[in-house]
């Protein structure tokens, strides 16, 4: 298995099960960071899973799958563009086991069925602050995601305006569940995270009481 | 201290002043065990209760007292442009010391990175402040380059001397609008863009006047319906207007300043043309006031070469008086220019007081061109006298003065109906040529001056009858009608001249001779009257 790839930005480099935090202000940081992280996938010949929220960034996206298309040196990959409507926002809500289970089907779909050797995944991250039902559990999300991680080769990226998210308390808590941050193009193991198990006894799941964690609980992994 | 660092980098990297204030509650509190952690920024009000304490540790912190505290100490938030507060953290009881260095850590990372973020505020507020001051800059730029364009472009058309047509071009070139430039009567002189109007629409007199005294109390460019006008009036006087044709109301400052400059670009090139025009005409006034007063050869010769006039043919002196007492001296002038014109007859001619004189390079027709200075006047009455040709420029003046004689030595009645040719004057032409006066005094004397005498003491006009009588030939009707006196009247008069002059008119000797010495007394009081 790969020890360690490049992530597109100078210098830096990504270890299979890395989930990591980037935080940057503004769509151009934003691209910056996403832009490169896909491309040198392609290149590598990776899966490219890859949900936007901001139309914006489907544009960069979009513009990089026609670039792959012609390009022989992105040929060995494949690049997956979806929007947060069809995945974190299904029907009109966020759901953690679905949104697990998506990942199971994508990333695993992708090793055991497609055959490919590494998984790049990247979600930007202003959907949960959309309001809709179920948004408020990201950061449970988040933290669960770690146990995940290590079941296929694979990285996630969760892309995080400053801009936007806006709260102290919740940038605090995105750190204490992401094992890796990237910050002004440089990668840090974060001395903030906390293991899931620790960060959930302290931060219960919902109960299974609430509308969406019902809805939700459908797709619980059996 | 890697949990410091991250946390340090989000903050000066990339969090709002907001950001970085929740940051550092929330790291704090993850940091030590505390109970309480607030940050009171300078120059805000602190909570309550804390206000003495914080004044009182100053910029340097230190314990501060807070209710159901154990412990409570008041970090500060330093930096280098200064002291920004304090991260207020209270606690049970007194953190570990490593806690406390940690804590101290965090304040200065903390004022670090709102100083960062004030000064990174501080100079996108004055980038912003300079774009738009730029912006406001670039558009004054860009409008004074626009009228240095139009000024330069215009002034190139009044140097290059490409007259209205030049002008108007321009304007066009410069609005993108269609350009007319009329004449103080809203006559087209010029047009320049497409769709031409034929014919081109003028307005009445009055609406014109009452246009242009319009435009001219607006003292900038005037819409009137799909038009917008600039008057070009040089000295005061309007000899122009320049037009942009705007129906879909387009023109906007940078247009209408070109239209304004156009206007007074025509304002001096008008001007010019009038000046010019008046020069000329100055030039040619005093060459023929030099001809007819008298000049030698080469002088005369020399100042109509330079008008570009060829003297060197031969001329006659052709006076024209208009109908008396009019005082429109100008009107006659155009009259004969028009008719000499269009004869062709000349183009050299002045006015002399109530007169026009022009000098004739051809052998024209003069009762066809005195007709044509009539009906140009509308039908009103015109003389002419016509004087014998010159060869040379000292013969000016001698047929200058044959003209006028020729107009006033026949009859009065005849002198209306026709052009006179100072050569078919006949015996005139023998009397004027006489230089001894006394002589024809004394002719006159021998046959007339009883008459003449009678005449002077009763206040009569026997002498006048008598000559009536005798152009006519004797004809009664005839000479009763130019007298304008009755028949009976007229015999009356005759019989009072037989009377007193003793003289027998059926004779034609006497005929003969009182016929010569009527015309003699006439041609004396042609010579003898003030010029």
């Amino acid at each position: 298995m790969t020890t360690s790839m490049s992530m597109g930005l100078p210098g830096v480099s990504l270890a299979p099960g890395d989930h990591i935090c980037a935080f940057y202000r503004g769509s151009a940081e934003r691209d910056e960071i996403l832009v490169p992280y896909l491309r040198e996938g392609l290149r590598a010949g990776d899966k490219c899973i890859c949900v936007t929220d901001d139309p914006l960034a489907s544009d960069s996206v979009r513009a990089l799958a026609i670039e792959s298309a012609t390009d022989p040196d992105l040929a060995f990959g494949h690049l997956q563009h979806l929007y947060s409507e069809s995945s974190y926002l299904l029907d009109g809500f966020f759901g953690i086991e679905r949104m697990i289970g998506f990942w199971e089907s994508a990333v695993g779909g992708a090793v055991d069925r497609e055959g490919f050797g590494f998984v790049r995944a990247v979600g930007e991250m202003t959907w949960a602050l959309s309001g809709l039902p179920g948004a408020e559990d990201l950061l449970t999300y988040e933290s669960r995601l770690n146990d995940f991680l290590p079941r296929y080769p694979q990285v996630v990226l969760c892309l995080y305006d400053l801009a936007r998210f806006t709260d102290g308390e919740i940038l605090v808590d995105i750190l204490r569940t992401h094992p890796a941050v990237l910050i002004s193009g440089q990668l840090m193991d974060n001395p903030w995270y906390i293991e899931p198990d620790v960060y959930l006894n302290r931060h219960p799941e919902p109960t299974v009481a609430s509308p969406t964690a019902v809805l939700d609980a459908a797709w619980a992994p059996r | 201290m890697r949990s410091l660092l991250v946390l340090g980098k989000l903050m000066t990297e990339g969090a709002d002043e907001h950001q970085i204030l929740m940051l550092a509650t929330t790291a704090a509190r993850s940091l030590a065990r505390c109970t309480t952690v607030t940050i009171e920024l300078a120059g805000e009000t602190p909570s309550v209760g804390l206000l003495d304490h914080l004044t009182h540790v100053g910029t340097s912190g230190g314990s501060v007292g807070l209710p159901d505290t154990g412990w409570a100490w008041a970090f500060p938030l330093s930096s280098q442009s200064g002291h920004l507060g304090h991260l207020v953290v209270g606690a049970g009881c007194e953190p570990t010391n490593e806690e406390q260095f940690l804590l101290r850590a965090l304040a200065q990372q903390t004022g670090g990175a709102l100083a960062n973020r004030r000064l990174h505020a501080q100079e996108q507020a004055t980038a912003a402040t300079l774009s738009v001051l730029n912006e406001r800059l670039r558009g004054t730029v860009g409008a004074l380059q626009h009228s240095m364009d139009i000024h330069t472009r215009l002034t190139a058309v009044a140097v290059s001397g490409e007259g209205q047509e030049g002008i108007a071009l321009a304007v066009h070139e410069l609005t993108g609008l269609q350009v007319a430039i009329e004449d103080r009567y809203g006559n087209l002189q010029a047009w320049a863009g497409p769709h031409r109007p034929e014919p081109y629409p003028k307005d009445s007199a009055a609406c014109r006047d009452r246009l242009i005294a319009r435009a001219k109390r607006e003292a900038r460019p005037l819409r009137e319906g799909a038009r917008v006008l600039a008057v070009a009036q040089p000295r005061g006087d309007t000899l122009g207007v320049i037009v942009l044709v705007d129906p879909d109301r387009r023109a906007g400052d940078q247009e209408l300043m070109a239209l304004e400059h156009g206007a007074t670009i025509l304002a001096m090139e008008l001007a010019r043309v009038q000046s010019l025009t008046e020069s000329k005409l100055r030039l040619r006034r005093d060459v023929v006031d030099e001809l007819l007063n008298g000049t030698d050869e080469e002088s005369g010769l020399a100042r109509a070469m330079a008008l570009g006039y060829d003297l060197q043919r031969p001329h006659r002196v052709v006076v024209v008086e208009g109908p008396e007492n009019t005082g429109d001296n100008d009107a006659l002038f155009q009259a004969v220019r028009r008719a000499a014109r269009d004869e062709p007859a000349g183009s050299l001619l002045v006015a002399r007081g109530a007169e026009v004189v022009l000098l004739a390079d051809t052998e024209s027709d003069w009762e066809h061109l005195r007709r044509a200075v009539v009906r140009d006047l509308g039908d009103r009455r015109a003389r002419m006298g016509i004087g014998e040709r010159c060869e040379k420029v000292v013969d000016f003046p001698r047929s200058y003065r044959q003209a006028k004689l020729a107009l006033r030595l026949p009859d009065r009645w005849e002198r209306d109906a026709a052009a006179i040719r100072f050569d078919d004057l006949g015996v005139y032409r023998l009397l004027i040529g006489i230089e001894d006066l006394g002589e024809i005094d004394r002719f006159v004397e021998h046959w007339l001056g009883k008459l003449l005498e009678y005449d002077a003491r009763r206040g009569s006009e026997l002498v006048r009858t008598l000559a009536h009588h005798l152009e006519r030939g004797g004809n009664y009707e005839l000479t009763a009608k130019s007298l304008i006196v009755h028949r009976s009247t007229l015999k009356y008069r005759l019989q009072r001249i037989r009377q007193i002059a003793d003289l027998d008119l059926s004779d034609p000797d006497i005929w003969f001779n009182l016929h010569l010495a009527t015309r003699a007394w006439s041609t004396l009081g042609v010579l003898r009257a003030p010029r």
